[in-house]
Parts: C-alpha cells; sequence; structure tokens
C-alpha cells in the first residue's frame, strides 16, 4: 500500500497493523529505499577544495532575507563547474513555546500557539481549535464551520500575493535581473509578452520593471491587495495575524449579511486579480525556460510532498479521529501524499501514520532512549502503529550549541514522511486537488487528475477558465507559478464557502458554536490543517482539563529541515545542491547568489512557526514546534 | 487616498521638469523647506518573534508603510528601512548597513526599532549556542558565529536616535516570556534599564499589542518625525513609555459593545452580539484602542466583530489574563451591578424609543400605514410617562414648530 519504509501493512479491509518479524521494526538502522538520490560532496573533500580552489567559495547567507523569520543558509559553490556541492540549511531562532503550554487551558493554545507565527497566524488558531474538538469530542455547526473556511481562505488571499510580489517577485524585477543576468534583461526588453491581453505588459522588460521592489506597480498593487484581504480577515478575525474570534466548536463571530457583504466585497476583487497574476506568472515562467533550458533545474527535486488538505465539508465533518479518513477527503483541498510524482494516499490516518520527526542535526537531545522507546502511544486512537518517532511520542529537549557542519546546525527538526524527504507548500494543495479528483461538486472548480480547471466569474473582466496542468519537471519556476494559481484557487474555494453560507442563512441555521465543557480525562487529539505554506499539523494530549503534551509540524520545518537520520539532506539543502549557476559574473568576488535565492525563496519560507517549547530545567521537552517560519536560513 | 497603488509609483524631480517643460502652468521648484531632516534610517531588528509586528506594520495606512519608505509623504523625511523581509539584499551585503550604524558612518540619524522578546543569550552561551540570530561574523576559515540578535541591540543603542519597541513581545516580553518559558525573555526596557535615552533624549518608546495595530506605530514615527521637524507638538507618551494619545483610555471605553453592558446584556454564547466580559473580555481593565481604530483600515478589532479581549497590548499579558475564555473575576462585581442598574435603564429607554420611533403624523392620526407588522400601540401608562418626558423635554423651550400651528389646526398650513 501507501508505505515503502514504515513497517505498516494493511489487511484486507484496508485496516493497518505493524508488519511482524522485525525485531526493531522503527530502528533507524534499517534501510530505507530514497527516492531522491542527491549527495552533498564529503565533508573533508569540500574542505580541502576550499583551500585550494579559488573558485570553491563559501557562500553564506545570514541572514536569507525576504523570507519571514531566522533562516540562514550555508552552501559551498563550485563556480568553475556553476554547482553547488555542499548545502546547510539553518533556522537560527528558538523561543520554547512547549514549555509555555504545558499545564496550560487546552483553550488557550488557539490564542498561543497563534504567536508561533504573525505571517499566518490565523491557522495555528484554527488547527488548535481541530486538535481540541477532536479531543472534547464536538463538532461546530455548519455556519461555524463555513465562517472558520473562509476566514483562512482570506488569510492565504493575503499570503499568495505577498509571496508573488513581495518576497520571491522581487528576484525576478528589472532591478535583480540585470543585476544578476545583464544577457537575460536584455532578452526581455525584446521578448514580447504573451499574456499581454490579460496584464497589460507588452515585454517581459516592462512587467518585470514593475516587479521592482517599493517602486514597481505590481509591488505596490500586491500590498494593497494584501490589505483588501486583510480587511476582509478583519471583519471576521477582528485583528490581523493573530485573529481572536476562533473557539473550539466553531467561531465567536457575530454572524450579520452585513459581514457576508463586506467580506464578498473584497473577496470578489481577487477574481480578476487572479487572472492578471496567473497570466504574469505563466509569462515569467516560461521566458526563462525559453532564454535559458537550464533554469528548469533550478530549485529541482524529487517530486515528493505532502498536505493534510484544507476547508472543511460542513456536511461531513465530525472533527473525530475516527472518520477523519472521510471528511478530510472532502475538504476543497484534498489532502494527500505525492511521492515519486504519484500519488500514494489520500487518507488523513495514513499520513498521520507515516509522520516522524528526526533530530541527528538539530539543536535537541534524543527523547527515544528510555524504556519502550520513550513512547507514550503504541497506537493511534483506532488501533494502527505508531512510531516512537511520531508527534504523539515525541518530546522536545532543546539543547542549544555551537554549529557544525557535521553535526548539529539548526534549531529545525527533520519531519519525514515513510522515512522520503518531502516538501510542503501551497502548490501543494493545488498539486494534490489537482490529482485525487475528489472534488465535490460545484460550479468553479474542477479536478481531472491531471489538472485543475478554475472557473473564475466575470467581473470588470471577462469569465475566464483557467486550468493548471502537472508540471514535467518540479522545481523553483513550477513553485511560483502554482503558487499563483492558488490564487484563484483560494478565491473560488472561498466563493463556493461564502454561496454556502448564504444558503445557510437562508435556512436560518445561524448558530456559529457548539457549548461544551472541558473533559477532564486523559485525551489526545490532532489538529489537521494547512498554513499559508502548506502542511500544518497540531497533536496535543490532554489530562485533567490541562494540556501535558504539545507538538507542531509546519510547512517550514518541513522544507528547511536539516539532514535526517539517513544523511538525507532536506528540501532546500536538495533543491539547492540540484541548481545549477547560471548567474553572470566577472570573477568569484562579484558573485551575489541569485539562483541560490531564488530557489530559497519559491518555498516561501516562514521561519517563525519553527518554534518549540520545552519542559524547564532540561528534562522533559515536548516540541510544540517548528513552522517554517524560523527555520528558513 | 495613500493606500492606491497608482498613486505611490512618482515620477522624480529631473522627469517632472522635463514634463513641464515649455509650459506656463506646471513648475518644480525647491523653495520650501518643512524641517531639517530629508532622510533618517531604521534598522529594524527582531529578536525571539513571529514577525506578526512586522506583517501589522505592512498593513498600516495612516500612514502607509510605503508613503514613509518612498519618501512621498510631505514634511515627514524618508525612511531608509533595513529590514530582513523587505530587503533587496541579503546575507553580508544586507547587514553591511547594521555594521557602518555601529561604527557611525551613515549619511543620516537612525533609529532602532526592536520586534521580539529579548532572549537571555547567558543561558544559550553558556553551551556555546544561541537562541536568536541575525548575521554571522567571520571567525577564519569555515568558522562562522551568529550574532545574537541581542547583541545587535547593544551595539545600536548607544547611537541611536530613538528605540521603538514595536508589540508586546519587545515592550513587555509577551508570550516568549510566559511562565514555564526556557530562554529568560524580556522585553527591551527590561533589557537597557531605565537609564537609557537615545540621542533624541527619549527613553524606549513602547507601542504594545500582540500584534500591535500598524496605525499605531506609523503614526508615532510620524510624529516623532514631525516633532523633529519642528512641525510638530512633543508626542505626550505614558508613566511605561506608550503613546498617551493611543493607550490612555481602556478598549472598553470605545467599545461598540459598551452600550450593552452600561444596559446588563450579556452574550451567553459565542456569536452572540451583546457585551462579551461574561464569556471572558477583559476589555473594561485594558489600555488599547483596536475596538476605535480597527485593526486595519478603519476595520475589524476584536469586541467590533465578537473577540473577546485577552489583554494582549497590557505588560500582564499573557499570563495574569489566562485562562482567557474564563470569565474574569472582577465582573461579578461590576457585571451584576450593571445587570441591576441596566435593567432599570433599559426599560426606560425602550419605553421612550416606542415614542421616538413614530413620525409626529402618525401619532396625530392615531395610526402607522406600515406594511411590516402591526406597531404595538403605547399603552395608557407609557403615554402618560411619556407626558411628563416631554413636559421635562421643553421645559424652558418650545416644541420645535409649535409657533407655526394656527389655532385649532394639528398641522402648519399649506404655503
Amino acid at each position: 500500500m501507501c508505505f515503502k519504509n514504515l513497517p505498516i501493512e494493511f489487511d484486507a479491509a484496508g485496516k493497518p497493523f505493524l508488519k511482524g518479524g522485525i525485531r526493531d521494526p522503527y530502528s533507524t538502522k534499517n534501510v530505507i529505499t530514497s527516492v531522491s538520490e542527491v549527495q552533498q560532496m564529503p565533508y573533508d573533500t569540500v574542505r580541502e577544495l576550499l583551500t585550494r580552489n579559488g573558485y570553491i567559495k563559501d557562500v553564506d547567507f545570514d541572514p536569507v532575507t525576504r523570507v519571514a523569520g531566522a533562516l540562514a543558509f550555508h552552501g559551498v559553490a563550485d563556480l568553475e563547474n556553476r554547482k553547488f556541492i555542499e548545502t546547510r540549511s539553518m533556522a537560527t531562532l528558538f523561543r520554547g513555546y512547549e514549555i509555555i503550554m504545558q499545564g496550560r487551558d487546552p483553550r488557550d493554545a488557539i490564542f498561543i500557539t497563534s504567536r508561533a507565527c504573525g505571517v499566518c497566524g490565523g491557522v495555528h488558531s484554527a488547527t488548535a481549535a481541530l486538535g481540541i474538538e477532536m479531543a472534547f469530542g464536538i463538532k461546530p455547526p455548519p455556519l461555524g464551520i463555513i465562517v472558520r473556511n473562509l476566514l483562512l481562505s482570506l488569510e492565504f488571499l493575503y499570503d499568495h500575493p505577498l509571496h508573488l510580489f513581495l518576497l520571491a517577485g522581487p528576484d525576478y524585477s528589472e532591478m535583480i535581473v540585470k543585476a544578476t543576468t545583464p544577457s537575460l534583461w536584455d532578452k526581455a526588453v525584446r521578448t514580447k509578452a504573451p499574456n499581454a491581453a490579460f496584464h497589460g505588459y507588452a515585454t517581459l522588460g516592462e512587467l518585470m520593471t514593475d516587479m521592482n521592489p517599493l517602486s514597481g506597480k505590481l509591488y505596490l498593487e500586491a500590498l494593497h491587495m494584501t490589505r483588501v484581504a486583510r480587511e476582509a480577515y478583519v471583519v471576521i478575525g477582528g485583528k490581523y495575524p493573530h485573529p481572536e474570534t476562533l473557539v473550539p466548536g466553531g467561531v465567536s463571530t457575530t454572524i450579520t449579511l452585513q459581514v457576508f457583504n463586506e467580506v464578498y466585497v473584497r473577496l470578489q476583487q481577487f477574481f480578476d486579480y487572479s487572472k492578471k497574476v496567473v497570466a504574469i506568472w505563466d509569462d515569467i515562467t516560461n521566458f526563462f525556460y525559453e532564454a535559458n533550458p537550464e533554469y528548469k533545474k533550478n530549485g529541482m527535486r524529487a517530486t515528493n510532498m505532502v498536505d493534510l488538505g484544507i476547508w472543511d465539508d460542513p456536511d461531513t465533518y465530525d472533527a473525530t479521529y475516527e472518520n477523519c479518513g472521510e471528511w478530510g477527503e472532502k475538504r476543497w483541498a484534498t489532502p494527500g501524499a505525492i511521492i515519486d510524482g504519484k500519488l500514494v494516499t489520500t487518507n488523513l490516518q495514513n499520513l498521520n501514520l507515516g509522520i516522524e520527526e528526526f533530530i541527528e542535526h538539530s539543536f535537541y537531545k534524543e527523547w527515544t532512549n528510555g524504556e519502550n522507546n520513550g513512547m507514550q502511544h503504541a497506537t493511534d486512537p483506532l488501533g494502527a502503529p505508531l512510531s516512537p518517532f511520531h508527534p504523539w511520542n515525541k518530546q522536545t529537549l532543546p539543547s542549544p550549541g555551537g554549529q557544525n557542519w557535521r553535526e548539529k546546525y539548526t534549531w529545525a527538526t527533520s519531519p519525514r514522511w515513510d522515512r522520503q524527504v518531502f516538501e510542503a507548500g501551497a502548490y501543494t494543495r493545488v498539486y494534490n486537488t489537482a490529482m485525487a479528483q475528489k472534488l465535490r461538486p460545484n460550479p468553479f472548480m474542477e479536478s481531472t487528475g491531471h489538472s485543475l480547471k478554475l472557473n473564475l466569474p466575470a467581473a470588470a473582466m471577462p469569465e475566464m477558465e483557467l486550468e493548471w496542468h502537472i508540471p514535467e519537471v518540479w522545481n523553483t519556476f513550477e513553485r511560483n507559478r502554482a503558487r499563483a494559481y492558488a490564487l484563484p484557487f483560494t478565491a473560488l474555494a472561498a466563493m463556493n464557502d461564502w454561496m454556502k453560507g448564504l444558503d445557510l442563512l437562508k435556512k436560518g441555521q445561524t448558530d456559529v458554536s457548539t457549548p461544551f465543557e472541558i473533559p477532564k480525562t486523559n485525551r489526545i487529539g490532532v489538529g489537521f490543517w494547512g498554513a499559508g505554506r502548506g502542511y500544518l499539523s497540531h497533536h496535543m494530549e490532554l489530562d485533567k482539563g490541562l494540556v501535558t503534551n504539545y507538538q507542531i509540524i509546519t510547512p517550514s520545518t518541513i522544507n528547511a529541515s536539516p539532514q535526517d537520520a539517513w544523511d538525507k539532506p532536506g528540501p532546500y539543502e536538495e533543491a539547492v545542491l540540484n541548481t545549477p549557476i547560471l548567474e553572470e559574473f566577472d570573477k568569484p568576488e562579484n558573485y551575489k547568489g541569485i539562483d541560490l535565492l531564488r530557489t530559497l525563496r519559491s518555498f516561501d519560507p516562514c521561519m517563525p512557526c519553527t518554534t518549540h517549547i520545552y519542559a524547564g530545567d532540561h528534562t522533559v521537552v515536548r516540541e510544540i514546534n517548528t513552522c517554517a517560519c524560523g527555520v528558513d536560513g | 487616498m495613500y493606500d492606491d497603488p497608482t498613486v505611490s509609483s512618482g515620477i522624480t524631480a529631473d522627469e517632472a521638469i522635463e514634463l513641464v517643460q515649455g509650459k506656463q502652468t506646471l513648475a518644480v521648484s525647491k523653495k520650501l523647506s518643512l524641517g531639517p531632516l530629508t532622510k533618517i534610517h531604521a534598522f529594524w531588528l527582531a529578536g525571539m518573534s513571529c514577525d506578526g509586528c512586522t506583517i501589522a506594520v505592512a498593513g498600516a495606512t495612516n500612514p502607509p508603510l510605503e508613503g514613509l519608505l518612498n519618501g512621498q509623504i510631505a514634511g515627514l523625511p524618508q525612511l531608509i528601512l533595513h529590514h530582513p523581509a523587505l530587503a533587496v539584499e541579503a546575507g553580508d551585503a544586507f547587514m553591511h548597513n547594521f555594521e557602518m550604524a555601529e561604527r557611525g558612518e551613515l549619511d543620516a540619524p537612525y533609529v532602532v526599532c526592536y520586534e521580539g522578546s529579548i532572549a537571555d543569550e547567558t543561558i544559550a552561551a553558556a553551551h556555546g549556542g544561541y537562541w536568536s540570530a541575525l548575521g554571522a561574523e567571520n571567525l577564519g576559515t569555515d568558522k562562522r558565529r551568529p550574532i545574537p540578535t541581542t547583541e545587535w541591540l547593544k551595539r545600536l543603542a548607544p547611537n541611536a536616535a530613538a528605540i521603538i519597541a514595536v508589540g508586546t513581545c519587545a515592550t513587555w516580553g509577551g508570550i516568549p516570556a510566559a511562565a514555564g518559558n526556557p530562554t529568560n525573555a524580556m522585553g527591551v526596557m527590561d533589557f537597557l534599564g531605565k537609564d537609557y535615552r537615545g540621542t533624541a533624549g527619549l527613553p524606549v518608546v513602547n507601542i504594545p499589542g500582540c500584534s500591535p495595530v500598524g496605525d499605531n506605530f506609523t503614526e508615532t514615527v510620524g510624529m516623532i518625525l514631525l516633532f523633529l521637524q519642528g512641525l510638530g507638538p512633543l508626542p505626550e507618551f505614558d508613566e511605561l513609555g506608550r503613546p498617551a494619545w493611543l493607550f490612555r483610555d481602556t478598549v472598553h471605553n470605545k467599545c461598540v459593545r459598551a452600550g450593552f453592558y452600561e444596559e446588563g446584556v450579556f452574550a451567553e454564547n459565542y456569536g452572540d452580539r451583546e457585551c462579551l466580559v461574561e464569556i471572558g473580555c477583559w476589555g473594561p481593565v485594558v489600555q488599547c484602542n483596536i475596538a476605535e481604530r480597527g485593526a486595519i483600515n478603519h476595520m475589524g478589532g476584536c469586541m467590533n466583530t465578537g473577540g473577546i479581549c485577552i489583554g494582549c497590548t497590557m505588560p500582564g499579558f499573557p499570563d495574569k489574563f489566562a485562562p482567557f475564555y474564563a470569565t474574569p473575576p472582577g465582573s461579578t462585581v461590576s457585571s451584576n451591578s450593571s445587570r441591576v442598574s441596566g435593567a432599570v435603564i433599559r426599560r426606560l429607554r425602550r419605553l421612550t424609543m416606542q415614542f421616538q420611533n413614530q413620525e409626529s403624523r402618525w401619532e396625530e392620526d392615531g395610526h402607522i400605514p406600515s406594511g411590516w407588522s402591526a406597531a404595538k400601540k403605547p399603552s395608557w401608562t407609557s403615554q402618560a410617562m411619556h407626558y411628563v418626558y416631554q413636559k421635562l423635554q421643553y421645559s424652558g423651550t418650545s416644541k420645535p414648530g409649535s409657533g407655526l400651528v394656527a389655532k385649532g389646526s394639528k398641522r402648519p398650513p399649506m404655503p
């Protein structure tokens, strides 16, 4: 079935069980089959080359700018052969959120974990609320689910333009292209833009000029649109980035027609804006590919990605772990794991069983040494086997130390799925949904198995059908292009939910929350959700009405992760190793590293969430988490 | 409208001169001087932060961040921002300006904006590590030492014109300083001490909020700059360094739901439209202006939408307000007394409203021509009370229009 490396098999009814006959089934000594084959050059060889070859150059970026949070990146470039021979990704921030959550009222997780990330904090609040609902055994009324969906769509409508034009965008602007690849700029000025009718720029050069930071019209327009989305967001959430209205069992927003109106007036501006944004990124991508096909290798890596889905179906979601397979697949964004380009599962339980975190190269101590590998939970609530490295079993034992490229060098951990290196992103949401063909019937979006069709209603621009196709290679440009398509995907998911909300009002189903009592017994729960950058989970354990363990896995922890127990590089590290150096420079001293920076920024690193909570005195630490928000180095 | 992207791109003075050559009506001049400063540097340091304050400030519209950065607000100097999330450069090229500032080599004064809590780096350093770092220095081949963000604050503080702590982490420690935290986190004031003064003479300026209202930051910066230009008054700060005009009142003072509190009506469930105190709102004791100002572009605001106040602007946040969803104990006295007085006030008001909801014409005609439903007629007791009410209302004056009414007629004559 879906696992190649984990010791999990499925019976005839599809129920997972632990494979027999293996003495230490989860040992990291066990051999695995890996999809990606990229290797770092041996440490000592690199050191030797550094001392005797002028074209072998340390390329250290601390900080990596135009990413959220504290990310540093170390690379060694071979400027003669125009490739990278060594890469290390570093999260340079630790805040200790996990211990802070310990012993608190579980409802407080909604407010406290939001503060893990100020770029998209609401996703943490929502994920915490979902986990608490599972642990408490409550579910929100339909309108509560719809309003929560809308809130988290509006968050992405702010987040996608932020990435496309304020963070990653400037790398494709006149200012940067001219400075790093003058010949490419000359070509851009002479190249007619195929989508001129949709974005209004006759040539690629004109388009790139308007992407210049702070002065370019596209930059300023995106900044404006992030505000438009946030205005709608605060109508529901009160404030941004940390919303005030998410509660277990729904929302505390007072819903009136004014809310529906003020949200829609802003949401619908994204229909036309999406048409323009997609046209722009299609043109940029195609221009680079045609100018130099080598750009297809920028940020290239195996097509391994995992997402948990987002935006629940109010008719199916019941917050239970027992039914997570069913309600997960009904989400507007389908959950799923893609390994080597193949969708291997869309079942949330399987996705949960496959996740593990490793800390061989991170500033933490092992927690699996004790009796029974330190395991609290040998199985999930349905009796399926759990790894000692699974978040429900994990403890966070921070141990700050000096940077050592061979040993420990980051505050991020190494999340792996079925022991494969995978990446997370808004693009993963698009990719999974396109492949899975699980979309509920709706007027706007269609999954074909090889593409995602998006029908945008007419506004000032005519109605348009956009179609995102599964790309031949997975690289920097495809990440950005799919991120552009994530904008209309998000807007249309929101449109579906907005219409469903009106329908509920018609039927008089106006409740937005479910009353509850805090259970005093031992409970576990998990919130499966997504951040602006993809995969987000909160695993929690409660006892006597208080939090006893809280673990967060964020997308940037995943993407910024260091090498794992098998010395396989994390996604940033792997993507940079595959990146050819196409920058134009006269001598090594003037090399700027644009190809590497484009690669890193295509993941939209967001390091603040890479925060960890530990219990004091260096004894028991449970990791709350790492969202890529703090890991990008 | 600052927020309109189409007006922000601007043209250079040279281009403008070129445009107007040969025309009589427009001309570019350089006669006006609105103050001594034409530019000022701002170094944005993010310690143990979530970047939420950066995001909040990027959403500001009064004035908007890009207006400050592009130098397009008349009278204000251009703000040259060195911010890791917005910079064009990366790595050492980005850090170069920080080093120049430390050495006093910049061409203009600088301020430091600090976001996030200050980590106690002595704890991490004891193990040869760090909690939070920005940039690194070379210690010979292949050896780099990450520079703790706290160290940067120490290096830049002495020559900074002013230090502005942005958000509750930087002002009071915030969530990283909550009970149980391993990093001994604290705010900027805790770190620099009470005697710290920037070269402009100010102690640390504190703009709290988790995250703060973006306008509260850009407005304070704008007002400090106007003062330095000789155009504005010295902005007033309270005893904790908060802008007094923004944080003097409690958020409840200007809450859109405070009227429900006055009438003793409280939300019981999440989503209810009444006062939120009973379901966990701390607004009556929290100094904040979000209900009045909104979160962004005057929209949103916690209680405005149904969100409880969790005290995120206050030095006691988060522990003194947790568990957040429990009813604050103080409300047992205050909300019960408002229930008692509110019950009386509410009834009297409803009575008055019964009459204020009627045109004078309807009263005279004795019926209400509404097709929606049958409006209830006031009882005799209500009418008697209303008679007294009107006597009080017009005592010492006269009822509007009463002089125009002809004797024997209820209505003024037709012209």
